[in-house]
């Protein structure tokens, strides 16, 4: 994992762009071919996750048909999701330089701080993980996966040097959004998702390519594959305005099974990565774990889109039965996810979500205290309501809905439950898990786009080309002689070995070492940002300060108050470019 | 035609010749036995398959009757000498792994097997036993006479006996009710099959299926659900849509098909093992699975071809005169939601469906 500090390119000159018309081809161009390959690869994807799960015996129409061979259902439930995590393990551990599954996060991080993606071969060993996972019945998302596919294709486009201003960031949302477009078959929230979530930001230039891939990605779907909508559901309306109370509710109550959700799959990745057992062993460990829960509750296994759907049938579950499984499917999501099996949060997220609001209504139905429109339109209010502070995009959610169901009434309720859980996870929590895991690796996002490009930024890299230095081995008059002859006021002054000694005034007294020198107001070192830089230099009054290496005391070089200023200013700037760029 | 048709036609007809001929010079030649439905099915292919092809071949055919159950080609096909069997694809799918069905040289039958012969026949397919001939849906339909009012228009009427009050006859057998049970659900056609899979979406059709218990009148037999609605024995019934039309059409009975939540299945031609004239039998193939003489049963009773070349050739129901194109299942003014049956997992999970639908049954009767 390459620390915000390290990163060498955080501040590109906008240098010269090309002519409009060039830069508009170049984008439309981008647009189109990163959307079909995002839009390709995604239904690829899908159709090998399909197939693996038929011939590994995970989809219960495979299973059904082989009920009758005695033990091989039962055995194939236990042993596929152990030796998938094996495989998971071995390509993560073999194929991947990173070793670790990819995600959101990773694209966020890329996108945010204009920095390429992990390697390629991270990428194809992350996705072929995935796929594995998924395959295997895991219970993890395939959705992660998609969206990290879609934006490593994205990503390519920054190897050509196009010479078009924020292209690396806009291609990469462009394959994010196809990625999303073709999976949900769902155009408006994929252009919206790579918006939200990716990007942070609207400007026409981005927007623009994105709704073409979007739009490429759905035509893809939709008109060369035929694929249908991926969760109809017959509704016909919200019959009581008091429900509306009733859907806010549930949004509050998701949120809370959100933050539980989440923190447990943090609490177990820490765990874990603690734990003695080795990291080729992990995911197998899990899908042991999932595979037994699995002969009980065969419903915990994979994707479960049969899940999804008896979730919106009144009395598909009992009361308890939905409980059980809302637990159960928590924990293993968290237990898969923090133990190496490669895939999303969301695909998990949807099903806990649309058990817990068929459990609310089941409860609020038991009262018989109020009248309700039916289990259909709880169990998607929970779905997204629990969904939404996950990915932490509640338009893309409420967008979701309306693409999935194709139903404006639902997507009315539902958007109520959406942003009363948003709004609760977000204050108690953190806009998305994707967020949390970035703070937790030293990248917080939640301060703002610019704050984060701040504090990403170390202003060692600002340093004065030529200050006046010396060395405490030297003459202190030849020292002062040539201060006096530059335009410094401050001489910044070393012992031999180079470690920091203090800092020489023009005025200063003294004809020793010792006596001339004095400590600086401020001092820097190699991790200090361009953020707490500006914070420090509040109240200072002088030239420059030095930026001292805080492991060894070796001066780096010096920083000048106006370095500090301008760096500030000009990560404004592109960032201001960028948020308003038209073409 | 195209002229590659025409020469495969025309070699086909030489082969049919070769193998015909010389055994109509020897002697009176001995008949094929093939196994049907019986009824106004039975009578439609009589004149557009079996007749034309004795007239063609020289070769008589003898029709028998079964009622489609797979148990009966073990017992009977020896013991009766069957040649040729209409049957339901998933039967022949359990028959074909199971031994006792021929494999077919679908090139030697069909004059060659190329993308254009496959997508012919698409979205049916070319299984190693069988040779797609209609496609058939099991509709609902209802006596006018029980509903002067308000009409039945939806699967979900069918299970609503407040609303739409009098019996129901259903088929004896898990097939389509439970299909049926979950699209009332509310579950979308494409999900069915997936969630039949599930030990908890058969509980929930069956569920289903318990708000029709005390209404029921079972039947087994093709031709009896028209024959209940005829005689006002029942009020809506499930059945073949070729069997309602003809009640409706020929015999002017009562009778109205709705054709929401229509589940499509494929009826096939299969050849047994245990056949003693396997040439005559391929013969009866290649007769049967040309395009016209499809387009000849679909002419007579509304079952659609298997072959999308045969469309163009249907009319009018030779007697009627009714066009018969609107009243196959694949007319498009049906309505969008139906079911294309999947006949290899209703080969393949045929015993644990029927284990819990006969479990159901012994729960209370009909």
């Amino acid at each position: 994992m390459t620390s915000p500090a390290s990163s060498g390119q955080a501040l590109v000159p906008p240098g010269r762009p090309g002519h409009p018309a060039y830069r508009a081809g170049i984008l439309t161009l981008c647009a189109i071919g990163v959307g079909t390959l995002a839009s390709l690869a995604a239904i690829g994807l899908t159709e090998a996750v399909f197939w693996l799960n038929d011939i590994l015996l995970i989809a219960p129409r495979a299973r059904v048909q082989l009920d009758a061979q005695g033990y091989l259902v039962p055995v194939a439930t236990v042993l596929v999701p152990v030796l998938g995590g094996l495989v998971v393990g071995l390509v993560l551990r073999h194929l991947s330089p990173v070793h670790r599954p990819l995600g959101p996060p990773d694209v966020i991080e890329a996108v945010q701080f204009e920095r390429p993606l992990p390697p390629l071969r991270a990428g194809i060993a992350s996705t072929l993980a995935a796929m594995v996972s998924l395959g295997a019945g895991a219970s993890v998302g395939q959705y992660g996966p998609m969206v990290y596919l879609g934006a490593m294709l994205g990503g390519l486009v920054r190897r050509l040097r196009l010479g078009v201003p924020n292209l690396p960031a806009i291609s990469v949302a462009c394959g994010v959004a196809a990625a999303i477009a073709t999976a949900f078959n769902a155009p408006i929230a994929g252009l919206v998702f790579a918006h939200e979530v990716v990007l942070r930001h609207y400007s026409t230039q981005s927007f623009a390519p994105t709704t073409v891939a979007a739009a490429t990605g759905y035509v893809m779907a939709n008109v060369v594959f035929e694929r249908p909508a991926l969760f109809l559901v017959r509704f016909d309306g919200v019959e009581h305005g008091h429900e509306f109370a009733l859907f806010a509710a549930l949004g509050i109550l998701a949120a809370g099974l959100a933050i539980l959700f989440m923190r447990l799959i943090l609490l177990v990745s820490a765990r874990a990565a603690q734990s003695r057992l080795p990291a080729l062993l992990r995911p197998a460990a899990a899908g042991l774990a999932l595979g037994l829960a699995a002969l009980w509750l065969p419903d915990v296994l994979g994707i479960g889109k049969e899940t999804l759907r008896f979730a919106t049938i009144p009395g598909a579950f009992a009361p308890g039965e939905l409980a059980v499984l809302v637990i159960a499917k928590l924990a293993l999501t968290a237990l898969c996810i923090g133990f190496g099996f490669a895939g999303g949060v969301f695909s998990p997220a949807l099903l806990i979500g649309i058990l817990f609001g068929a459990l609310f209504w089941t409860a609020i139905d038991a009262t018989a205290l109020v009248a309700t429109s039916g289990v259909a339109v709880y169990a998607i209010c929970g779905m997204m309501a629990l969904t939404s502070p996950v990915i932490g995009a509640p338009l893309t959610t409420i967008l979701i809905v309306f693409e999935l169901t194709r139903n404006y009434d639902i997507t009315i309720a539902a958007m109520v439950a959406v942003v009363f859980s948003n709004l609760v996870a977000h204050r108690f929590f953190g806009r998305s898990l994707f967020d949390v895991q970035l703070a937790r690796r030293g990248t917080d996002l939640s301060k703002g786009r610019d704050r984060a490009r701040l504090s990403a930024l170390p202003v060692s890299r600002f340093c004065a080309e030529s200050p006046i230095t010396g060395e405490t081995g030297q003459d202190l008059e030849d020292v002062r002689a040539r201060l006096d002859r530059s335009a410094w006021s401050e001489a910044f002054v070393t012992d031999p070995q180079g470690r920091f000694a203090g800092v020489l005034d023009r005025q200063a007294a003294g004809t020793t070492w010792d006596e001339a020198l004095r400590a600086p107001a401020r001092r820097f070192d190699e991790t200090t940002s361009v953020l707490q830089a500006m914070q420090a230099l509040r109240g200072f009054v002088g030239d420059a300060v030095p930026v001292i290496d805080s492991r060894n005391g070796v001066l780096i070089g010096v920083v000048s108050e106006a370095a500090v200023i301008e760096a500030y200013l000009d990560v404004s700037a592109a960032l201001r470019r960028e948020e308003n760029a038209v073409l | 035609m195209r002229f590659s048709d025409a020469i495969t036609r025309c070699a086909g007809l030489l082969a049919v010749l070769l193998v015909a001929v010389p055994a109509a010079v020897a002697q009176e030649p001995e008949a094929l036995t093939v196994v049907t439905w019986g009824g106004a099915y039975e009578a439609a292919q009589k004149s557009a398959v079996f007749v034309p092809f004795t007239k063609a071949t020289g070769i008589p055919v003898e029709v028998k009757r079964y009622s489609g159950a797979i148990g009966s080609l073990r017992k009977r096909a020896e013991a009766e000498s069957w040649d040729v069997i209409d049957m339901l694809e998933a039967d022949a799918i359990t028959g074909c792994e199971d031994g006792l069905l021929r494999k077919l040289r679908h090139d030697e039958i069909l004059g060659g097997l190329d993308r254009a012969v496959r997508r012919d026949f698409a979205p049916t397919r070319l299984r190693p036993c069988s040779l797609p001939q209609n496609v058939f849906a099991t509709v609902m339909a209802y006596d006018d006479r029980a509903y002067p009012g308000l009409k039945p228009t939806r699967i979900e009427d069918f299970f609503d006996v407040e609303e739409f009050p009098g019996k129901r006859a259903i088929h004896r057998s898990p097939d389509v009710i439970l299909e049926w049970a979950l699209m009332a659900e509310g579950v979308p056609a494409a999900q069915v099959y997936d969630l039949l899979s599930t030990d908890r979406g058969l509980r929930l059709a069956l569920r289903r299926l318990e708000a029709l218990r005390g209404h029921i009148v079972w039947w087994e037999d093709a031709g009896a659900p028209a024959r209940l609605l005829e005689k006002g024995e029942v009020a809506m019934a499930s059945g073949y849509n070729g069997r309602f039309f003809a009640a409706a059409q020929d015999r002017g009975a009562p009778v109205s098909v709705i054709w929401d939540g229509r589940l499509i299945g494929t009826d096939v031609w299969a050849v047994p093992v245990t056949t003693d004239r396997p040439e005559a039998a391929r013969a009866f193939l290649e007769f049967a699975t040309r395009p016209e003489v499809m387009a000849g049963l679909a002419a007579r009773i509304p079952y659609g071809p298997a072959r999308k070349s045969a469309m163009e050739w249907i009319g009018l129901h030779p007697e009627s005169g009714v066009p018969m194109r609107d009243h196959l299942p694949n007319a498009p003014q049906h309505g969008a939601r139906m079911l294309v049956r999947d006949s290899v997992w209703y080969s393949h999970t045929e015993a644990i469906r029927e284990r819990r639908f006969e479990a159901w049954l012994e729960k209370g009767g009909g």
